[in-house]
């Protein structure tokens, strides 16, 4: 039950915190163990530890059903999956990527490991996804890759950024790691561009300690990958091209495996959570809950709300005041990517779009360790911060 | 048993195999059933999986313990080890680095931009040559690093290395990925050059599944490498060229912490494998892997991962699962690799490590087979070693 009753009620000013443990924006979806462990059994029985062993085999079978792909390839993480399949991807002797500047904080470093140089365009503020529309104003004769991220809540332009790769010729690559669940007009995620990159990370969809991969329909594309991950073997002692290890190991597969036969169930327990959301939030002054499109299906996994220009607080005093409440919400995403200092070039224009989205999210607590009351007692906190701005502000040098 | 009297009771000519299953090349040490399933319960009830957990914490530790070193930075694997170690010293120019050595060495460089030169070995120990390094400083101009490689669970010389960069003011740093508990002087290696890498792959004497550690003395250079790796656990931040993800997971900790605490046992086995492998009839002396220490040099200890000798026979059976050594990675084509005293020729010269095949490669292996070189690097095997074959 929410108790703060005053100003020095707030952690931030030495009252205790709402919660004792953390609320973090990580799932950390916790697996049945019983059949993690009779995942692992498989490849225990078979000595085999890693290096496309029968468990890693097993979940890329899955996981290419799962998104209706001809083919699935694992990897160590996400990074390395998004990493090898630029490299497999950029049209050869081109040097730049067009990639949006509102995204994941380390995707221009992705760029930088294979040597592209990061482009970045705007967002559709009505999505927060990259639309071609914004992404056609960075091609110019270098560019050698368009890269499609999705964003945190729902998809971005997926039908445009096609046509613009068809009628371009330039390849397009998904970022799809929040959208593993999602369709897009009715087809899995996983089939779009020449190929889709996903995390199977702790704090993903699916849970597989550190892990990714990469779906796709193109057999050249996924023999190279797989090559690729593997030092560049072709066949026991040979090898052919660049490679590195971003091999998936065998207990990362078990777990993910694990993960996946509790998909269902965990849709429907973030569903319950983003109800809570819905119901605690209606009518919050100042704040505007980013709303999943339930025309498509979706993880209902992330929880993203707008300060409006009527929330009192900046987003910096706000973030502040709900971390020492031991609720880490995160921005979204701040700075934005042009903004940061890089030890590579980088290239953009005027980003005014993305400049006035960059301060205005909030990524919520989500996942295994949120529950409703949680959600019910976080929202009842916006409230009382939004009633108390002018008396916060006043007392804490935010 | 199976006995072999006559060359028909080869397995690829007709006999019976010696294996019913297949025998490993690697290590491939793996914890009891019990001992996985409790420590991984443990994590499912703590709920911690990755990011710099209390494992991991745990884990280097007793790394940087085992190795005395200041820091272990436990990292996904060896080779996003060997990568970041580029970045973190900041090197963008030439290294050195024995052409005859597994891949990754080479590969590292190019995906961290920077340019291998390859260097020799010395046909005795099969470890880098002094002599090659030394010639390749004097030769090349704009060299900025030596990356001495300690192969085969031995070791080269890395105290005449640390001389030799000294003398030439370059960097230098190591790829050990074989040389998880290798001692020299009395203490293990780790504590040579700006920094070591070591790999805890399912192959090496020490397993992760996958993973690896760097080591180093230098904290800031240690700061550096954690914030390469990843924003968790990285300690302050600091200003390094670029990210990656090389975070180690609570599951690989914990089995690394396991296969830490009967280390001794994989020791004690694979001194077992190798004095049988001593006695083998018919087989060439070892190189240096039947005895504890190595010829010339009593002063070091090898973990004896790799039992290497000449092949007595290829044929033998498929099933026992030989590993050809190093193909040399300075050159893609087979047909060049195989050609070893042609490597000789152009040592040191500054060739890419990864080329794209060409067409007629396939047709000059066939050539090149008929016409070796007297080092042979084809012909020496890896024997299967470790938990499968004592």
């Amino acid at each position: 039950m929410f108790s703060k009753k005053n100003v020095s009620d707030l952690a931030a000013v030495g009252g205790a915190p709402v919660f004792d443990q953390i609320r973090s924006t990580s799932n950390l979806v916790r697996p049945d163990f019983g059949k993690f462990l009779e995942y692992s059994t498989i490849f225990y029985e078979q000595h085999r530890y890693t290096n496309g062993g029968p468990v890693a085999k097993l979940l890329e079978q899955r996981l290419a059903a799962f998104h209706r792909t001809r083919y699935c390839v694992s990897f160590c993480s996400g990074f390395w999956a998004l990493v090898l399949t630029m490299k497999c991807l950029a049209v050869p002797d081109k040097t730049e990527i067009v990639m949006p500047s509102l995204t994941y904080r380390r995707m221009a470093d992705l760029a930088a490991w294979v040597g592209l140089t990061p482009h970045f365009c705007e967002v559709d503020p009505a999505t927060l996804g990259v639309t071609a529309e914004h992404a056609e104003r960075s091609i110019t004769e270098q560019t050698a890759l368009l890269l499609g991220v999705h964003p945190i809540v729902n998809n971005c332009d997926v039908d445009g950024l096609e046509k613009l790769s068809a009628r371009t010729g330039i390849p397009l690559l998904f970022d799809s790691v929040e959208s593993v669940y999602e369709s897009y007009r009715g087809k899995k995620i996983g089939g779009f561009g020449r190929a889709e990159c996903f995390s199977m990370h702790a704090s993903k969809l699916v849970n597989g300690f550190e892990a990714g991969y990469v779906t796709t329909d193109d057999p050249e594309l996924a023999a190279r990958l797989a090559r690729m991950r593997g030092f560049g073997f072709c066949g026991e002692d040979n090898v052919e091209m660049l490679g590195m290890n971003a091999e998936l190991n065998e207990v990362h597969a078990a777990m993910a495996l694990a993960g996946m036969d509790d998909l269902p169930g965990q849709v429907d327990r973030n569903r319950a959570r983003y109800r809570a959301y819905q119901q605690a939030f209606s009518g919050c002054p100042g704040i505007r809950l980013l709303e999943f499109d339930e025309t498509e299906q979706t993880s209902f996994k992330n929880i993203v709300v707008e300060l409006k220009d009527d929330w009192p607080l900046s987003r910096a005093e706000t973030i502040k005041l709900l971390h020492a409440e031991k609720i880490l919400v995160r921005p979204y995403y701040a700075p934005a990517l042009h903004q940061k200092k890089t030890s590579y070039r980088t290239i953009f224009g005027p980003l005014p779009i993305t400049e006035a989205l960059v301060d205005k999210f909030l990524l919520m607590p989500c996942g295994h360790f949120v529950s409703e009351d949680d959600i019910f007692q976080t929202a009842a906190l916006m409230r009382f911060l939004f009633a108390n701005a002018t008396e916060i502000k006043r007392r804490m040098p935010l | 048993m199976t006995t072999k009297h006559s060359v028909q009771d080869f397995a690829l000519l007709g006999g019976p195999s010696l294996f019913e299953q297949p025998v490993h090349v690697g290590q491939l040490r793996f914890p009891s059933w019990e001992r996985y399933e409790a420590a991984m319960r443990g994590i499912f009830e703590r709920q911690y999986y990755t990011n710099h957990g209390a494992l991991a914490q745990q884990f280097e530790a007793r790394l940087a313990e085992f190795l005395q070193v200041k820091h272990a930075i436990a990292v996904t694997n060896a080779t996003l080890g060997l990568i970041m170690a580029v970045k973190a010293l900041g090197l963008t120019g030439k290294v050195i680095v024995p052409s005859f050595t597994f891949i990754a060495s080479a590969q590292s460089l190019t995906w961290a931009g920077a340019e291998p030169v390859f260097c020799d070995v010395d046909p005795s120990t099969c470890q880098m040559s002094l002599r090659q390094v030394r010639e390749s400083l004097e030769r090349e101009t704009g060299i900025e690093a030596i990356m001495g490689v300690n192969l085969w669970g031995g070791s080269c010389d890395p105290k005449a290395l640390e001389s030799i960069a000294a003398e030439y003011g370059v960097e230098l740093y190591f790829d050990s990925a074989h040389a998880f508990g290798c001692t020299i002087d009395g203490a293990p290696i780790g504590r040579f050059g700006r920094l070591e890498v070591f790999s805890f792959h399912a192959t090496d004497v020490l397993s992760t599944t996958e993973g690896g550690c760097i080591t180093t003395n230098d904290d800031a250079l240690a700061a550096r490498l954690r914030n390469i790796r990843s924003s968790y656990g990285a300690g302050p931040p600091t200003e390094v060229p670029l990210t990656s993800n090389g975070r180690f997971s609570e599951a690989q900790a914990a089995i690394g912490l396991l296969n830490l605490e009967t280390f001794s046992d994989a020791l004690a086995n694979n001194r077992a494998s190798c004095a049988v492998s001593g006695d083998c009839r018919g087989a060439c002396a070892p190189r240096r892997a039947n005895q504890l220490a190595i010829p010339g040099l009593p002063d070091r200890r090898a973990n004896l991962r790799d039992v290497a000798r000449r092949t007595a026979c290829r044929a033998e059976s498929r099933k026992r699962q030989r590993a050809p050594l190093f193909l040399p990675g300075h050159s893609p084509e087979r047909a060049v690799r195989e050609r070893f005293p042609a490597i000789r020729r152009r040592l040191a010269r500054n060739r890419p490590p990864v080329r794209e095949l060409d067409a007629t490669a396939d047709r000059r292996v066939g050539a090149a087979r008929e016409d070796r070189g007297d080092l042979r690097p084809d012909r020496r095997c890896p024997v299967p070693c470790g938990i499968d074959f004592a």
